[in-house]
């Protein structure tokens, strides 16, 4: 019968296209997976060194996190640098806080994130408007806002969203080392 | 098919963005500055001319029933080949054109070229409609993005020119931020296809003339 077999043909056509492209598609993952691995973790080891001074000697420690962003937190003899990960405008935001041993933020550093180009996006490019919007926090302590809501943070022109976002993400860096300083206070 | 012929209707008579109205999710939500425009531009164009040459290279092996579900299958693929080898080889440009690369695979471009011409036509004059179409594609994005990038931010070439900064026109703060939001997008995309529909019927006008 004519119609069976150009069914079979149908199926088996499709079959053997997608069979050959899972196929590429895994040899290729492959070749790059080690490759993407390394160059994210080379991403944040540069902004642990980007926001901590003596970044080599970072470890990580156990963190009591009640916002549920920190994700990892580094301690090195000059202070804190915790992998903050926040709820931005177009999706997660991740970043990395430094805090000093008196909980003062060192420095902050976008890893990656997906806000709207030429908006939300400034607040993680390498750019004067950039920097500047990240070395708003340098300094801060206690509890940040931004501008918008009458605290001391810029706030990225027309990105309300994300520098809120960051924000957040401040924080729960800033709670979460206080944490930990009271811990090693009590201790 | 000529080139010359081609390469015509890929830049402004059949110009994927301006006149076949494909590839509008890219146009409008990624022309915010230059840097953004080329890089899209470039990228779409290098899937387009890879995608046009295996589906025109397998158009007789492929029943007709199933073509659809086979040429999505050849563009993804190629799109995530592409994204991983940049992700893995080039970082800092996977990562500046990060949210792009992606996109790509609902790109309507790719698809609607492998329908209109590549399952039509033999690998070399696909691999060229490959080509001028998104050199046509890459022309109305940069367009699009030095017209919103000068009315939105005030600045040229933004993220490749003067560090990213791109050169500064209009003074800061006096820029209409409007149109580098979605809403400016729409705005701008329609003056350029009326301006784009008004050369088309000009051309058309004049070469009815030489023809008399």
């Amino acid at each position: 019968m004519k119609s069976t077999r150009y069914i079979l043909r149908l199926v088996l056509t499709l079959f053997l296209i997608t069979a050959v492209v899972a196929g590429l598609l895994a040899t290729v993952n492959a070749v790059t997976a080690p490759r993407i691995a390394a160059a994210q973790q080379e991403k944040l080891q540069k902004a642990l060194k980007s926001v901590l001074t003596d970044a080599e000697q970072a470890e990580t420690v156990e963190i009591s996190d009640e916002s549920g962003m920190v994700r990892t937190l580094y301690a090195s003899p000059s202070g804190y640098a915790a992998q903050v990960v926040t709820p931005g405008f177009g999706g997660d935001i991740t970043m990395m806080v430094g805090v000093s041993k008196e909980g003062r933020i060192l420095g902050i550093s976008i890893i990656s994130q997906t806000e709207t180009p030429g908006l939300g996006a400034v607040s993680a490019a390498d750019s004067a408007a950039g920097h500047s919007f990240r070395d708003s926090f340098t300094g801060l302590s206690g509890f940040v806002s931004v501008s918008k809501d009458g605290g001391e943070a810029d706030t990225v022109t027309g990105a309300t969203i994300t520098s809120r976002a960051v924000t957040a993400g401040v924080n729960a860096a800033l709670r979460c080392v206080a944490d930990r300083i009271e811990q090693g206070a009590a201790q | 098919m000529n080139m010359k012929k081609q390469f015509k209707e890929g830049l402004l008579t059949k110009n994927p963005v301006l006149v076949q109205l494909l590839g509008m999710c890219s146009t409008l939500a990624i022309t915010t500055s230059l840097f953004n425009g080329i890089g899209m531009g470039l990228s779409v164009t290098f899937i387009l001319i890879c995608s046009n040459v295996l589906i025109s290279a397998l158009r007789k092996v492929i029943p007709s029933n199933i073509r659809i579900a086979a040429y999505i299958v050849i563009i993804a693929g190629f799109v995530t080949i592409v994204d991983l080898a940049l992700q893995a080889f080039l970082p800092q440009l996977s990562e500046n054109l990060g949210v792009f690369i992606p996109l790509i695979v609902v790109n309507c471009i790719i698809l609607g070229r492998a329908e209109a011409f590549a399952s039509k036509n033999g690998v070399v004059a696909s691999a060229l409609d490959g080509l001028f179409q998104g050199i046509g594609y890459t022309a109305a994005l940069i367009i699009m993005c030095v017209i919103r990038e000068f009315l939105g931010s005030g600045t040229f070439g933004g993220g490749i020119l003067n560090g990213g900064e791109g050169i500064r026109i209009l003074p800061e703060g006096s820029p209409a931020m409007l149109m580098i939001m979605p809403v400016g997008g729409f705005l701008t995309l329609g003056f350029v296809i009326a301006g784009a529909q008004w050369l088309v019927k000009r051309l058309d006008k004049k070469e009815k003339e030489a023809e008399k």
